[in-house]
């Protein structure tokens, strides 16, 4: 495994840049670390391409968007974005992942 | 772009998210779920992935400034790009940051010690300096920095005659600032590996120098 962040995730802007507060990245719930180490986990052993995840997530942010006015409070948050964006690639690679509640 | 206001607290619907327990044990159900499927298929294991977070959490760090340092130190060329158009030469090396973060390289000669500081809160240059120190973020450095530059470079041990002019910068949403500190006595004829292992992030903010003893 590489020991250093890879700029195309690290460096992401736009609709896609990662949630931060004074460079640093922000989690508020273990589950989003826990989302964000199995997307980049994937990408760097080669599973799928970065540009693949990316646009996944823009999609999802950009249809939430169209939903949600900004500032609604009841709109998902980018970790929900990143989690249905990770479950969609995963899906197309036949892991299909269902969540027994 | 504004997805980086430092100093608007509240711009981002994200930060301000709260969810009930219900909507959380959801989530971290899908979360799990996707976790289980992928150690069952041997893609993934629980502590790599802890290796995973920690690296993006820690490691933009000092090192990426020090190999702009150390570049700048033994190629007169970069060093002048550098000095020109920071955000640029810093990217050709690989490193950049958010849309509208410009970063200023600011040179310490025998004549001029520069010192940062984010007076409002805790701007800094992610890109080339990782996170920054907790000394940084807390309100007796931004606050005294500006009033006694000496005094505060006296508590890091570092002393600054009298006839040296001691400038003191302040990072904005806009502009980020980098010491480009000056090479050590000493260092003659190392090479830029070597180099980069004497550029400590307290020399990049400008609170020490770069020692050749350093490494």
């Amino acid at each position: 495994m590489t020991e250093q962040t890879r700029p195309e995730i690290a460096i992401m802007d736009g609709a896609a840049a990662l949630p931060r507060r004074s460079g640093e990245l922000v989690f508020h719930d273990e589950w989003e670390r826990r989302a964000f180490a199995m997307a980049v986990s994937l990408c760097e052993q080669g599973q799928f391409e970065w540009d693949e995840f990316r646009d996944c997530l823009i999609a999802e942010i950009r249809c939430a968007e169209s939903v949600h006015a900004p500032g609604d409070t009841a709109a998902p948050g980018y970790y929900e974005h990143w989690l249905k964006a990770l479950e969609a690639v995963l899906e197309r690679r036949g892991h299909a992942v269902s969540a027994t509640l | 772009m504004s997805e980086h206001h430092h100093h608007h607290a509240a711009t981002s619907p994200y930060l301000e998210k709260r969810r009930d327990g219900e909507q959380t044990a959801v989530l971290e159900a899908r979360v799990k779920a996707i976790e289980d499927l992928l150690v069952s298929k041997g893609l993934v294991t629980t502590a790599a992935l802890d290796r995973m977070v920690e690296i993006y959490e820690n490691d933009l760090g000092p090192m990426n400034g020090a190999r702009v340092v150390a570049r700048a130190w033994t190629d007169a060329a970069y060093r002048e790009r550098l000095l020109e158009n920071g955000t640029a030469a810093i990217a050709e090396l690989g490193f950049s940051g958010l849309q509208g973060e410009h970063i200023v390289v600011v040179e310490n000669t025998p004549a001029v010690h520069n010192l940062v500081v984010c007076t409002l809160c805790s701007c800094y240059p992610w890109p080339v300096l990782g996170l920054p120190p907790s000394w940084y973020k807390e309100a007796p450095y931004r606050s005294r920095v500006v009033i006694d530059p000496r005094g505060v470079l006296a508590e890091f041990g570092t002393e600054i005659n009298a006839d040296v002019e001691v400038r003191v910068w302040d990072s904005s949403a806009e502009i980020r600032y980098l010491v480009l500190p000056e090479r050590p006595a000493g260092s003659e004829g190392m090479d830029e590996k070597a180099l980069a292992a004497l550029v400590s992030r307290d020399a990049m903010i400008g609170v020490t120098r770069a020692e050749a003893a350093a490494a």
